[in-house]
């Protein structure tokens, strides 16, 4: 533990005005700082607990155990988050955006493609067999929201060059050629890019904020909130399949190929 | 005139508390400070102040998951170690410099209704709004203040065309012991940090004017022996952004800036010079209340007839 001691000076020269301010005043709490000194407690467990504390939060943690550990999905693979042999995509990169998109559409059907989040919002691994709703808590812990960009083809441009120079990021809806994290050749669904068009883009609150500085959404005006969150989104997805029996999958689809 | 009364009696208490504070501490003479003289001279009254920031919803420790912080942490551990300290000490101040809210399921689940109950059952003097104290919107935040029963200070969020007008104070004047503190919050830009729906109508007011205007103010007119920011406007940046550095350099009568927001774990408090050429010491608790900040002031009563010296720190493993 470290401390410090010191004295202070600079009440020093005041004393004629502290005088004049006592008598005229007179109402100066009269103190003076002389000395201070610090310490830091680290809280371990050889801190002991405050039991009242735990009685207080004991019921909104056994609703929440209940709540979290809630099996809502089945997953025939793991996807990992670890995405360095499989770049520019990753397993869990095309099922997060893939999952988003497809529930963001049922709110806003003319979305053109996304990029829901980069591939370090990514949290954490989604396990093979069970998933629980502290799965997807963990793997999107942020309260993110969906939004939609209009973007002008130059500026998907520039979005994919981006893409294309961090090797690779969660993408949804496009087929991007990179080389030497150059893009080469890009496609928004099977089509050329038009530069006289303009695109209707996903992505999170965050990432359009300038987030994980991701360029060119921060200049842009015209947005839309959905207002949907990309956890609740993922969430729903994750449900809607259970509900058709079917399980969650994910490949590595060629949607951004490395030439 | 009724406050010079309130004066008086908190004078005679003081000497009380001070004999006792003087005697129980046992400064030594190797600091320079001599206890006895200044018990002599009316006497001498410790204040504590305990400090957290960016807890972040860590209601419960971090679990034993390998991760760099398991284990550590925890609400009822920081509940404990708190109530050993009230009880050590007579005067305590207990304070917080923002973002309380997001970091675990607690807060997706439940809001922030529990970190506010959590904190008031803990005795928090006061805390400032962090960046993510605006995540479930102003809505969000106004939702749960009825959980807190602490004060929170904001100067340079301009509430007013919110629903939040009124909801926040800029700043609080405790006494303790017969001396009088004043605390005020600074909050860092927004825009940017935060989805624009989230603040809504808030104005960004400039952190350093507002800063140093309600310390001007704390000090000089309301009579203020000590002037505690809480800061969540970082510690420190590489560009020139606004930060608890540029602030401790730029005020004239802040003594403490405890900040928030870069999660900065301190070796030691850093003193900064200010523009009065008095010091401010900028203090920071690491996140998620793995850390319990502590600061103790010894105030004396001023002396008329000494002049007193400067002593250099002393650094101690103590």
């Amino acid at each position: 533990m470290m401390m410090f001691f010191y004295k202070r000076i600079w009440f020093i020269n005041w004393l004629p005005a502290g005088l004049l301010l006592m008598t005229s005043l007179g109402c100066s709490t009269g103190y003076q700082l002389s000395k201070s000194n610090r310490k830091e407690y680290v809280i371990d467990q050889k801190t002991g607990a405050d039991s009242t504390v735990i009685k207080a939060y004991l019921p909104y943690k056994a609703k929440m155990e209940a709540e979290m550990s809630q099996v809502i999905g089945h997953s025939a693979i793991l996807m990992s988050k670890k995405s360095s042999d499989t770049l520019p995509e990753s397993l869990l990169s095309n099922f997060f955006a893939d999952a988003v998109m497809l529930e963001a559409k049922k709110v806003d059907p003319s979305i053109d493609f996304g990029i829901p989040s980069t591939k370090g919002g990514l949290r954490v691994d989604l396990p093979e067999g069970n998933v629980t709703v502290s799965n997807i808590f963990e793997l999107m812990p942020f309260e993110n929201e969906v939004v939609v960009y209009q973007l002008s083809g130059q500026q998907v441009r520039e979005l994919l060059d981006f893409v294309a120079a961090t090797n690779g990021q969660p993408v949804t809806g496009l087929q991007l050629k990179i080389k030497d994290r150059k893009l080469i050749t890009a496609k928004v669904n099977g089509q050329e890019i038009d530069p006289a068009k303009t695109y209707r883009v996903l992505t999170s609150d965050y990432i359009g904020g300038g987030g994980d500085k991701v360029p060119v959404f921060k200049d842009i005006k015209d947005r839309k909130s959905l207002g949907l969150k990309i956890r609740d989104a993922l969430m729903g997805y994750v449900r809607e399949m259970e509900a058709q029996g079917k399980l969650l999958s994910s490949s590595l689809d060629g949607r951004i190929v490395k030439l | 005139m009724d406050k010079c009364h309130k004066f008086k009696e908190s004078r005679r208490n003081f000497i009380r508390q001070a004999t006792g504070a003087a005697l129980g501490f046992g400064i030594s003479g190797a600091t320079g400070f001599d206890a006895r003289a200044a018990l002599k001279d009316g006497g001498l009254v410790k204040l504590t102040i305990l400090h957290t920031n960016d807890t972040h919803s860590r209601v419960e420790p971090f679990p034993m998951d390998g991760s760099k912080y398991q284990g550590l942490g925890g609400a009822a551990r920081r509940a404990a170690l708190i109530g050993r300290i009230r009880a050590e000490e007579q005067h305590v101040l207990l304070l917080d410099a923002g973002d309380i809210f997001q970091g675990t399921p607690y807060f997706n689940l439940y809001g922030g209704e529990v970190e506010m109950k959590l904190m008031t059952a803990m005795g928090y003097d006061a805390a400032t709004m962090g960046n993510h104290d605006f995540d479930n919107g102003l809505e969000g935040f106004h939702k749960q203040l009825p959980h807190a029963g602490f004060p929170i200070l904001c100067t340079n969020y301009d509430f007013s065309d919110t629903l939040m007008k009124g909801a926040t104070l800029p700043y609080q004047v405790f006494r303790k012991g017969g001396m009088r503190i004043g605390v005020f919050g600074i909050g860092i830009e927004l825009k940017g940090l935060v989805a624009d729906v989230n603040f809504g109508a808030t104005q960004y007011l400039d952190p350093l004017k507002t800063a140093n205007k309600t310390a001007d103010l704390l000090r000089n007119e309301l009579d203020c022996d000590l002037v505690v920011c809480l800061s969540h406007l970082g510690y420190s940046y590489e560009n020139k952004k606004v930060s608890d550095q540029v602030l401790a350099a730029g005020n004239r009568n802040i003594d403490l800036i405890i900040g928030g927001h870069t999660h900065t774990f301190m070796e030691v408090p850093e003193d900064v010079k200010n523009l009065a050429g008095g010091v401010t010491t900028i203090n920071q608790a690491g996140f998620a209340g793995i850390n319990l900040g502590r600061i103790d002031y010894y105030f004396e009563k001023k002396r008329r007839s000494h002049v007193k010296f400067a002593a250099p720190y002393l650094i101690t493993n103590g």
